[in-house]
């Protein structure tokens, strides 16, 4: 006897449709739980770097300081020397500008794009004084010969678009002419990519020396009876624990020309007491820091790979006539390479990144982006730069991290 | 030794074995395998037997003694030298190479030629029913599969003696079952000489040539399995190996192979004496439960006495019977369900007898 | 370790290289951490072992810099002794209030997260967990910009939101960590025995994953207390802690008290990775013991 399938009933609601609200109602329960720090790390993570990152694409300084200019110069084509109405822009606005005190700003934007501007705008502020009407292009050539040059004025439009490109061109030494062509910086401007390959360079010197180096230490600890092998781990994760600042002070104390590997190397007759190395505050310097610093993050994680290679699995291959070279090669080492991937890959991301340490013992050959970074954003005041060197580099971070994912998994991160 | 007449392929010569220099594991072994022999090492976990399988495969080394493979000492070959096949515990096959790989492994180390090497695991994995696995990877196989690649794996390079670590411990019973069988057949058909590791009693009764017995680190008895179930050397292995009704009696008289004990509450049975001290020394009797009869005819045997029924247990085809006799409430009777057996009841009462051969005087436990 | 007596010859040299390779790793690991103990008992104001100190002359040996530290000795300058006083206050203030707040909101999160009824919960995580693997100076641009417009720079509270918001990946991975390892069943029992879900969370969930909120806590503390690129973009003079004193100290003049606050730091991590490897056994016993 066919029959048809009738749906369920309790109290009156269907079951099917009660089950699916208990369903709903615990995926809200738990949506409940993470949304408070889903809220936090949007507003005092996220939310700040995202609009940080818009700085490097965002060009406000012009529109919002010298709005009468900005609207004539953008009717303007760029072609032929600007009408009258630009150059009454320009004469307004300058001295509205002088008067909020703010010129100086507008000085400085224009300078970042053409050498010599600031002084040609603050210099206005004095000739631009007492001018009240027209033809307001023979005051300004008269004030200065070079607001009658066709460059200028390319200049001022270039800089006082909304949205710019050029930081980011100046992130790889790439720079907009007056006619809004690409073109390379100077040859002495050329100074980004260079230090993002070095960048890589190091953070790829790193990995591979905490690989190394970190190699056999995890393959000893792996294969060491309990007792020792938790005193092996302490040993791997007491630096792990040290302050980053205790750290790197002691590759200062220990390596710089009167610390005492020098010292040591003079007692010991190996070089002469004016012969003393320079090992730090140079790229030598940022290595050798770096990699003790991080070869914890590449132990660690190949350790609790190797430790979860079975006794047997070797035993077997030995039984079936492999020597221990054999085994190791072709065992050991490719049953431990998702833990160098998991370790090689946490350790790259991370050195990308790297700035206390390349700060402090790298001199002028150990620096790294994130010191370009940090000097544009406390020292030159290049806001606009910084960003764009910073999104550069978060964007190669973050690729790394999705593949760090794919190939780890993030939630099996570990710590210690 | 019976059998040393014949040259041993494999023996172990008082080998001893400890960890940690104070406690022996193994304890002045002597073992001989025969060429083409099924030798099962039996006993409860500790008792040593997984040692000796490692001393022999070379991961573990003897503390002193010497363990001879085909006439040669091999206390100093390296393990990946001596030509030993091993099915470990949990396999141990690779789990980033294929099946093929993974088989064809242990001749590539060899050297063994390209198409040597194809045709060797062609067969091999006939031989265990796999052929059209060669590509899968170790974690696509089900327990029973990855087992039979493990049993391909360590004999796929003709080894000299092949070694197997409790291989069937992780399998359903069912399955376990079916591979005992294989691994049996597999071994006629090959003439390989096996040692073989387990716990479990029923498996070594159903595979073996020979059974050596282990208890902390002693050999107990070396025999055959029916002679180890029906003629035990010693009241470990009647208790290991089996059910078994055991009585602590004391021995009154010896007269050639039999004795007559008398057991606490009175009752004087007679037993063969196998392993027995002087009189007014302790002995334990023990007593297969099928070897039991409930109410027998007058006369039929020498050893009768009356028990009380505590619990009876249906079991299909046959009827446990649980007596309370000779001061001791868990005598148990195997009661075959024939057609004309008479039903018991419990708390009746009954007469039991048995041959006196089935009775066996060994050691005081 | 013992090789075994069938070793040759190229094996026991390979052996021996391989120890003699890890040990030296072993030293290059541990070196700066053991070098800068006793230099901080050096008498003089140098970096470096004096030929009195190698012959281990009493005389050569002082407390004179932990003496500065404490404000007791004759510092003067950046490394007078309550500069570092101040700073360590304002390091445990810091890192006290935003550990509080990244464990707290770490562990709630980290327990949604493991339900399996979490919604998007691979985005999420990869979220939540993203302040560690973005490189420090990118946050502390975006924080400098952000926490200056909203008022929140030059604040306690602002530098403490910060440190928290990098100490959160710590909780969330730690305690789901522990999660992992939760035995579903428990929860069901719990109910069963007539638990309402509150107090099975605070009954049988907290006691279980507390090793896990412990020791995220632990590493959200350190984050902080050791944390100086944030300090040094967010906060002034009133904010300063012991990092950005040490960061200031290396940059112009080293001098050897720097060395007796890396001894005394030293000495506070060692205090805290006893804690959490305690922890850890602790918690592999408990759960062990919750298998067999």
């Amino acid at each position: 006897m066919a029959t048809v399938q009738q749906p369920i009933i309790i109290d009156g609601r269907p079951l099917k449709e009660q089950l699916a609200r208990a369903e709903r109602r615990k995926k809200y329960v738990a949506f409940a739980m993470v949304l408070p720090l889903l809220l936090f790390i949007l507003i005092t993570f996220a939310i700040p770097i995202g609009s940080m990152l818009f700085r490097s694409v965002d060009n406000p300084r012009m529109i919002t300081l010298a709005p009468q200019l900005t609207a004539e110069l953008s009717e303007w084509d760029g072609q032929d020397m600007p009408p009258e109405e630009v150059f009454e822009a320009a004469v307004k606005d300058f001295k509205l500008a002088a008067e909020a005190g703010t010129l100086g700003r507008i000085a400085t934007r224009v300078n970042y794009s053409m050498a010599g501007a600031r002084s040609l705008i603050v210099k206005s502020k004095r000739k631009f004084k007492n001018v009240t009407e027209g033809p307001y292009r023979e005051v300004m050539i008269k004030a200065d010969k070079r607001w009658g040059e066709l460059d200028t004025w390319k200049t001022l439009k270039k800089v006082s678009v909304p949205y710019t490109p050029v930081y980011f061109l100046n992130a790889i030494d790439r720079d907009l002419d007056g006619d809004g062509n690409i073109v390379k910086q100077p040859s002495e401007k050329r100074i980004y990519v260079k230090l993002f390959v070095r960048t890589l360079w190091i953070a790829l010197l790193v990995t591979v020396l905490t690989l190394i180096l970190g190699y056999p230490i995890a393959y000893l600890i792996s294969t060491q009876p309990p007792r020792i092998s938790n005193l092996l781990i302490i040993m791997v994760l007491l630096p792990f624990w040290t302050s980053l600042l205790v750290r790197t002070t002691s590759w200062i104390v220990l390596l710089q020309t009167q610390g005492v590997l020098n010292d040591l190397m003079v007692w010991m007759g190996v070089i002469s007491d004016d012969g003393r190395i320079q090992m730090i505050y140079n790229l030598q310097g940022t290595l050798i820091a770096m990699t003790q610093i991080l070869l914890p993050f590449m132990v660690l994680p190949m350790y609790s790979v190797m430790k979860t290679i079975p006794l047997s699995e070797l035993r077997a291959s030995q039984s079936l006539g492999a020597n221990p070279f054999i085994t190791f090669f072709r065992i050991f080492l490719p049953r431990s390479i998702p833990g160098i991937g998991a370790g090689g890959l946490l350790v790259f991301v991370v050195s990308v990144g790297y700035y206390i340490t390349p700060a402090l013992v790298g001199g002028a050959k150990g620096q790294m982006i994130s010191n370009q970074i940090a000097f544009h954003m406390k020292s030159s005041l290049n806001w606009g730069l910084a960003a764009a060197l910073g999104t550069i580099l978060l964007v190669g971070v973050l690729v790394l991290y999705w593949l760090y994912d794919k190939v780890v998994g993030i939630d099996k991160m570990k710590l210690g | 030794m019976d059998k040393s007449a014949r040259e041993a392929y494999v023996s172990f010569n008082n080998v001893q074995k400890s960890y940690d220099g104070v406690n022996l594991v193994v304890k002045d072994l002597k073992l001989d395998v025969q060429r083409g022999e099924f030798m099962t090492m039996l006993g409860p976990s500790g008792s040593g037997k997984t040692t000796c399988l490692m001393m022999l495969a070379g991961f573990e080394t003897a503390t002193s003694g010497d363990i001879i493979l085909d006439g040669d000492a091999i206390n100093d070959v390296p393990p990946w030298k001596r030509d030993i096949g091993i099915v470990f515990q949990n396999y141990a096959l690779f789990p980033h190479m294929t099946v093929q790989e993974n088989l064809a492994y242990p001749m590539q180390v060899r050297k063994v030629s390209k198409s040597d090497i194809e045709d060797r695991v062609k067969k091999a994995l006939g031989m265990v029913q796999l052929d059209g696995f060669a590509g899968r990877r170790p974690g696509q196989l089900s327990g029973g599969q990855q087992q039979r690649v493990a049993v391909a794996r360590a004999l796929v390079f003709e080894p000299k003696l092949v070694l197997m670590d409790e291989p069937l411990g992780a399998l359903d019973r069912q399955l376990r079952e079916q591979m005992q069988y294989e691994i049996k057949h597999i071994h006629e058909n090959l003439g390989v000489t096996v040692v073989y590791v387990t716990h479990d009693q029923a498996e070594a009764l159903t595979m073996s040539n020979r059974v050596c017995v282990f208890d902390d680190g002693v050999v107990q008895q070396v025999a055959a399995p029916n002679i180890l179930y029906e003629q035990p050397d010693n009241a470990f292995v009647a208790q290991f190996i089996g059910e078994n009704n055991t009585f602590l009696a004391t021995v009154k008289e010896k007269n050639g192979d039999q004795c007559v004990a008398q057991v606490d509450t009175g009752e004087t049975l007679t037993a063969l004496a196998i392993n027995i001290g002087q009189s007014e020394t302790k002995t334990t009797l023990s007593l297969r439960p099928e070897r039991v009869t409930i109410n027998p005819n007058a006369g039929e045997f020498k050893n009768v006495v009356s028990g009380k029924v505590k619990e009876l247990i249906y079991l299909g085809d046959h009827i446990r019977t649980r007596l309370e006799l000779c001061g001791q409430d868990n005598f148990i009777v195997k009661v075959q369900n024939a057609a004309r057996h008479s039903h018991l009841l419990e708390g009746e009462t009954v007469q039991v007898g048995w041959h006196i051969e089935d009775c066996r005087a060994l050691d005081a436990l | 370790m013992s090789l075994p007596a069938y070793t040759g010859p190229v094996g026991r040299i390979w052996h021996a290289a391989f120890i003699a390779i890890c040990c030296l790793v072993f030293i290059f690991l541990m070196a700066p951490i053991l070098v800068i103990v006793p230099l901080s008992f050096n008498a003089e104001p140098y970096f470096t072992f004096t030929p009195a100190m190698l012959r281990l002359d009493p005389e050569a040996f002082s407390f004179r810099w932990y003496l500065d530290v404490l404000g007791i000795g004759e510092g003067t300058g950046a490394n007078r002794g309550y500069e570092w006083a101040f700073a360590a206050r304002n390091s445990l203030f810091i890192a006290f209030f935003a550990t509080l707040l990244a464990t707290a909101l770490g562990t709630l999160a980290a327990v949604g997260l493991s339900r399996t009824q979490m919604p998007f919960r691979k985005p999420i995580m990869a979220l939540l967990i993203s302040p560690l693997i973005v490189p420090i100076i990118i946050i502390a641009a975006g924080m400098f910009f952000f926490y200056s417009k909203v008022g929140l720079a030059y604040s306690h509270l602002g530098v403490i939101l910060a440190h928290a918001a990098i100490g959160t990946p710590y909780v969330v991975i730690t305690v789901t960590a522990t999660m992992v390892g939760f035995d579903e069943t428990l929860i069901r029992a719990s109910a069963s025995l007539g638990a309402k879900p509150l107090r099975t969370f605070f009954r049988v969930i907290m006691p279980l994953i507390t090793p896990g909120v412990i020791s995220g806590a632990l590493f959200a503390f350190i984050t902080s207390f050791d944390e100086v690129v944030l300090i040094y973009f967010l906060a002034d003079a009133e904010q300063k802690t012991i990092p950005i004193q040490m960061w200031s100290g290396l940059r112009q003049q080293i001098s050897p008290s720097i060395l007796a606050v890396a001894t005394l730091l030293i000495t506070f991590s060692v205090i805290l990775l006893v804690a959490v490897e305690l922890l850890r056994r602790r918690s592999e016993r408990l759960r062990t013991s919750a298998v067999t």
